[in-house]
């Protein structure tokens, strides 16, 4: 079963800092831009599977956060909830607008995110094994996909993934164990056929 | 996560690692237990959350994010009213609408000029009907229609 919470405290400085933006100051938005620019790009780019769409995206967000930040209510959420709620929409525009795109041969979509070291992927076993999780993460059907992201790289607990997909915390939950068991099976598969592949290599 | 990474987020954020923003404080609490992806942990799912955040782990800047996001506001700001129409229009939804415009204010153009020439032909076929003769040179008395209105006139011309 999922934890029904995360252990772990509520940052009231983004409030604060969402605060200060609503009130005009630039220098609040680039704190909240070091703050969680990083997660919100990893997010967008594991979930649409590339980097430039994903860098797009965040700034979209950031411009939105800028316009829209007197919109924002602590009573009602946390933040960081609100801003992968907004991050979560423009993905999934985004996603459409690529999928129209390549629907009418405009584009021809790949997996296009550089990994950390670019060129040293597969150069350790552990570096192709992340490889692997990525290639999988890309096969889950794209709700499970974002449950599963939400959770590992926003650290959001239950009720924050059901607000920011806008559902029911029980069917976040069922998205969430879905996509993590889907996502293991996916796994197992991948090694065990790594593991055949050196096998034959060595005999 | 290496110590010194760890120590400069402890310099940005303060030193309560829970208060820290994600994925910094998922990376943070790795780093403290000493616990990886790979490392044997009670709970299984959290192996998996932090085999995912490992792989989705990329080289981030911050600062050039920052510099781009304020580039596009000042942009916007400065041309929220010139570029209004022009935004507009690159949209599906604002091309979609001013094309659909555009044919409406056709279709009721063409509908005006198909009616004067109805009125036109309506008025020489009943002068027609009523026994007016064509005109030679295409103009009648009135000067509007190639009917005569009077047959009589239609013979002068001849």
């Amino acid at each position: 079963m999922v934890p029904a919470a995360v252990q772990h405290e509520e940052p009231r400085e983004d409030d604060e800092l969402l605060a200060r933006v609503a009130a005009g100051n630039q220098g609040a938005l680039s704190e909240l831009i070091a703050r969680h620019g990083r997660g919100l790009r990893m997010f967008a780019a594991r979930y649409l599977g590339n980097a430039g769409d994903a860098e797009d995206v965040v700034q979209e967000v950031f411009v939105t956060i800028w316009k829209q930040a007197a919109r924002f209510d602590p009573a009602r959420g946390r933040a960081s909830t609100w801003l992968y709620r907004i991050t979560a929409n423009r993905c999934i525009d985004q996603r459409r607008r690529r999928a129209l795109r390549t629907f009418i041969g405009l584009d021809d979509v790949r997996d296009e995110v550089a990994s950390q070291e670019p060129g040293a992927e597969a150069t350790t076993a552990a570096r192709q094994e992340l490889a692997i999780v990525r290639d999988c993460l890309s096969r889950l059907p794209e709700r499970q996909r974002m449950a599963v992201l939400l959770r590992a790289v926003g650290d959001l607990d239950i009720a924050a993934i059901a607000e920011v997909m806008g559902g029911s915390a029980g069917s976040a939950e069922q998205l969430l164990v879905r996509g993590r068991r889907a996502l293991r099976d996916h796994l197992r598969d991948h090694l065990a056929m790594a593991a055949e592949g050196l096998e034959r290599k060595s005999s | 996560m290496t110590r010194d990474e760890f120590e400069r987020n402890k310099r940005r954020f303060g030193d309560d690692v829970g208060a820290w923003p994600a994925p910094f404080r998922q990376e943070a609490r790795a780093f403290v237990t000493g616990e990886t992806a790979r490392s044997p942990q009670d709970d299984p799912d959290r192996a998996l959350d932090r085999l995912v955040l490992e792989a989705a782990l990329m080289a981030s800047d911050e600062q050039a994010l920052t510099h781009k996001v304020l580039a596009r506001i000042d942009a916007g700001r400065r041309s929220t009213w010139s570029s209004f129409l022009p935004r507009f229009l690159l949209e599906p939804a604002g091309l979609a609408a001013c094309a659909a415009a555009m044919l409406v204010a056709m279709t009721l153009a063409g509908y005006q000029v198909a009616r004067l020439q109805d009125d036109l032909q309506d008025s020489e076929l009943l002068a027609l009907a009523s026994g007016a003769r064509l005109s030679d040179n295409g103009l009648s008395g009135d000067g509007l229609s190639g009917i005569a209105a009077d047959p009589a006139a239609g013979e002068d011309s001849l």
